[in-house]
C-alpha cells in the first residue's frame, strides 16, 4: 500500500520521539509503529542527526515543525525553510506538519505557538505562506489546530471554518489535535463536538493526542496544554467522535513535560489502537 | 491594512516587556482579564526559554543556584529574545550578558565558565564538515604559503581565560561532585573545544600552540599566526605545530589571501 517511508492509514498509533528515549529506541528497537520528531531538534549537525538517521532506518518517521510561524505577517525565514527542506530530504518522512499559529514578530522568536485573529487578512497571510512552504518542500503539509488561552475580538471566522478554508485554498491537509480542541473549547467556551463536525473530514491526515493540566487562574479553571500526563477521559471520548467523523487516521501520542519511560507512551498508544480497532463501541480508558 | 502585523508587534511587546496596554483591548476577557490570559502565554515563553538556557549552561546554573539563574535568564530573554526557532542556537550572548550583569560582579570567572559551556554546546550541534585533501595544500606555490588562510571545522572554539574554567567545569559534573574545591587562584586556561567522532572534547593547549591556532581560527594568515606563536615562545616548533593541525583533521578548507 505504501513504500518504506509510509505510515498506512490503518496503522497503529505512533509516539512522539523525545530525547530521553532516543538511546533506548536505537538500542532495543521497541515495537512502536512510527515516531514523530520535532524538526527544530535536528537542524544542526553531529550526534542528534546521526541518531535520527539510525531511527529512520528502522521506523517510519513524521516531521513536525514548531518554528515556521505560518501566521506571521512578514517575511518567511528562508534559512529556516531551507533547513526544513534539507531535513525532509534527508529523512523522507511520511508526513510533514506545522501549526496554525505564529511565533515571530520583528525578528524575535518567542518559542510558543501564539494565537491568531481569524480574519480574511490572516487567512490570506497563512495561505500564502502554506503555499510557499509546500512549493519549497515539493509536498503537501498538514496544519495543526492550536491550543488557545485567548481569542481576539476581531476574529470573525470560527477556527474550524478557517482551517477548512485554508485547506481548500492551499490543498494542505489538516492535523487534528483532539486534546487541543478540548483545551481550547474549555478555555474559550465553544462546543468541542461541533468543532470536530465542522472540520473537513477528507482533509484530516493525522490526529494528535496528549494530556493537559488544570490551572487556577484568578479563580477560573484554565486548561493548559502541557503534554505532561495521560490523555484525559473526555479527550478519549472526543477521539472516538473524531474517528467516527474522519475515518481512520494516523494517531500520535505526545508527551513533553515530565516525560515518563517510553512504556507509558506505548501504553497510551495501545489505548488509541483499541479505540480505533473497536470503532465506536470501545469503552473509554479500557486499560 | 497590516492590522495583523501591528497586532503581532504589540503582542510580542506585551510578552517580552509585560506592558500589555496596546494589545489588551484586542483580547476578549471571557471571564478573565486580558492581562491574565496574556500571562499564560508569557509564563510559557519565559519558563521554556529559561529551561533552554539552563540546558545549555548547566554548570553556570549550578554555580549561581537555580533561582538566581532564572532571574538572570529573565533579564537576558527580555533583552535578547531568540533570533531563530532552534533552541540549541539560543543563548550565544548570555556570557557577555553575565559579564555586564551587576548582580554577578563578585563572580568574575562566571562569564568565562559560560563561554566554555557555549563552546561545548556549539561544538555538539555544529554542522558536519570534512577535512580537505592534503594533496591540494601541497599544490600551493611556495610563494603563496605565507598568505594561506584556513577554515576550521565549525565545531572548533578556542578560548583563553585567566581562571581555570576547565577545572571548574569538571568539578561540577555529577560524578565529580566530591572532588576538592577548585583553586581559583591557579593558572588560567588556554582551551580548544571541538567535536570528535560525535563527542565534545576539551583540552588545554600550550601557549604558543594556542596562539598559532587562535590566530588562524580568527582568519589570520599563516605568516601572522606563525609570528604570534613565536612571539609567545621563541622555541616553539612551528613545523610540528602545523603538522598537528593537519593530522588532527581540524582544518576543512583553505585559500590564499590577497
Amino acid at each position: 500500500m505504501t513504500d518504506r517511508r509510509g505510515i498506512e492509514t490503518g496503522v497503529r498509533a505512533g509516539v512522539g520521539l523525545r530525547s530521553p528515549h532516543v538511546e533506548h529506541v536505537i538500542a532495543s528497537r521497541p515495537a512502536v509503529p512510527w515516531f514523530e520528531v520535532h524538526a527544530e531538534n535536528y537542524m544542526g549537525g553531529g550526534p542528534a542527526v546521526m541518531r535520527l538517521d539510525a531511527i529512520r532506518r528502522d521506523y517510519p518517521v513524521s516531521v513536525h515543525g514548531v518554528g515556521l510561524s505560518l501566521g506571521t505577517d512578514g517575511d518567511l525565514d528562508l534559512r529556516h525553510l531551507d533547513r526544513l527542506r534539507g531535513l525532509v530530504e534527508r529523512v523522507e518522512p511520511a508526513l510533514v506538519s506545522e501549526h496554525l499559529s505564529w511565533s515571530v514578530a520583528g525578528g524575535a522568536y518567542l518559542n510558543h505557538l501564539l494565537p491568531l485573529p481569524y480574519t480574511e487578512e490572516t487567512l490570506a497571510v497563512v495561505a500564502e505562506r502554506v503555499a510557499r512552504v509546500q512549493d519549497v518542500l515539493g509536498r503537501r503539509i498538514l496544519v495543526e489546530n492550536p491550543s488557545s488561552y485567548l481569542r481576539f475580538h476581531r476574529s470573525a471566522i470560527p477556527e474550524a471554518e478557517f482551517l477548512a478554508a485554508l485547506s481548500r485554498i492551499t490543498g494542505c491537509g489538516l492535523l487534528c489535535d483532539v486534546n487541543n480542541v478540548f483545551v481550547s473549547a474549555w478555555n474559550l467556551g465553544f462546543d468541542a463536538s461541533r468543532y470536530i463536525d465542522a472540520l473537513p473530514a477528507s482533509s484530516i491526515g493525522e490526529i494528535h493526542l496528549a494530556g493537559h493540566a488544570e490551572n487556577d487562574a484568578d479563580g477560573l479553571i484554565v486548561l493548559i496544554d502541557d503534554h505532561g500526563s495521560r490523555v484525559a477521559d473526555p479527550v478519549w471520548a472526543l477521539y472516538r467522535q473524531a474517528l467516527r467523523r474522519f475515518g481512520p487516521a494516523p494517531t500520535l501520542i505526545e508527551w513533553d513535560t515530565d516525560v515518563p519511560e517510553l512504556g507509558v507512551l506505548i501504553a497510551e498508544a495501545a489505548i488509541a489502537d483499541r479505540i480505533s480497532t473497536a470503532g465506536t463501541d470501545a469503552g473509554g480508558r479500557a486499560a | 491594512m497590516a492590522a495583523l502585523r501591528s497586532l503581532q508587534g504589540d503582542f510580542c511587546e506585551a510578552l517580552l516587556s509585560g506592558d500589555s496596554t496596546r494589545v489588551a483591548e484586542e483580547i476578549a476577557g471571557d471571564g478573565l482579564s486580558p492581562e491574565a490570559r496574556l500571562r499564560i502565554y508569557r509564563h510559557h515563553v519565559f519558563t521554556t526559554l529559561t529551561a533552554a538556557l539552563g540546558a545549555t549552561y548547566p554548570v553556570t546554573c549550578r554555580l549561581v543556584d537555580r533561582r538566581f539563574f532564572a532571574y538572570a535568564a529573565d533579564g537576558y530573554i527580555r533583552a535578547n529574545p531568540p533570533a531563530g526557532p532552534c533552541l540549541f542556537e539560543y543563548g550565544a550572548a548570555f556570557p557577555d550578558f553575565l559579564a555586564e550583569f551587576p548582580a554577578c560582579a563578585d563572580q568574575r570567572f562566571l562569564p568565562d565558565v559560560a563561554r566554555l559551556e557555549w563552546a561545548m554546546n556549539a561544538a555538539l550541534h555544529a554542522e558536519d564538515a570534512h577535512p580537505f585533501n592534503a594533496e591540494r595544500l601541497a599544490a600551493v606555490p611556495p610563494g603563496d604559503v605565507p598568505r594561506l588562510v584556513f577554515r576550521f571545522d565549525p565545531s572548533v572554539s578556542l578560548l583563553a581565560s585567566p581562571w581555570p574554567v576547565d577545572q571548574v567545569w569538571r568539578a561540577h559534573q555529577d560524578a565529580a561532585m566530591v572532588e576538592a574545591p577548585v583553586d581559583l587562584g591557579a593558572a588560567g586556561a588556554l582551551l580548544e573545544v571541538r567535536r570528535l567522532d560525535g563527542d565534545v572534547v576539551m583540552r588545554r593547549l600550550h601557549p604558543a600552540e594556542h596562539a598559532l591556532r587562535h590566530a588562524l581560527w580568527r582568519g589570520g594568515t599563516l605568516e601572522a599566526a606563525a609570528r604570534a606563536a613565536i612571539d609567545r615562545d621563541a622555541a616553539f616548533d612551528l613545523a610540528s605545530g602545523l603538522r598537528d593541525l593537519l593530522d588532527e583533521r581540524i582544518l576543512v578548507d583553505f585559500a590564499v589571501s590577497k
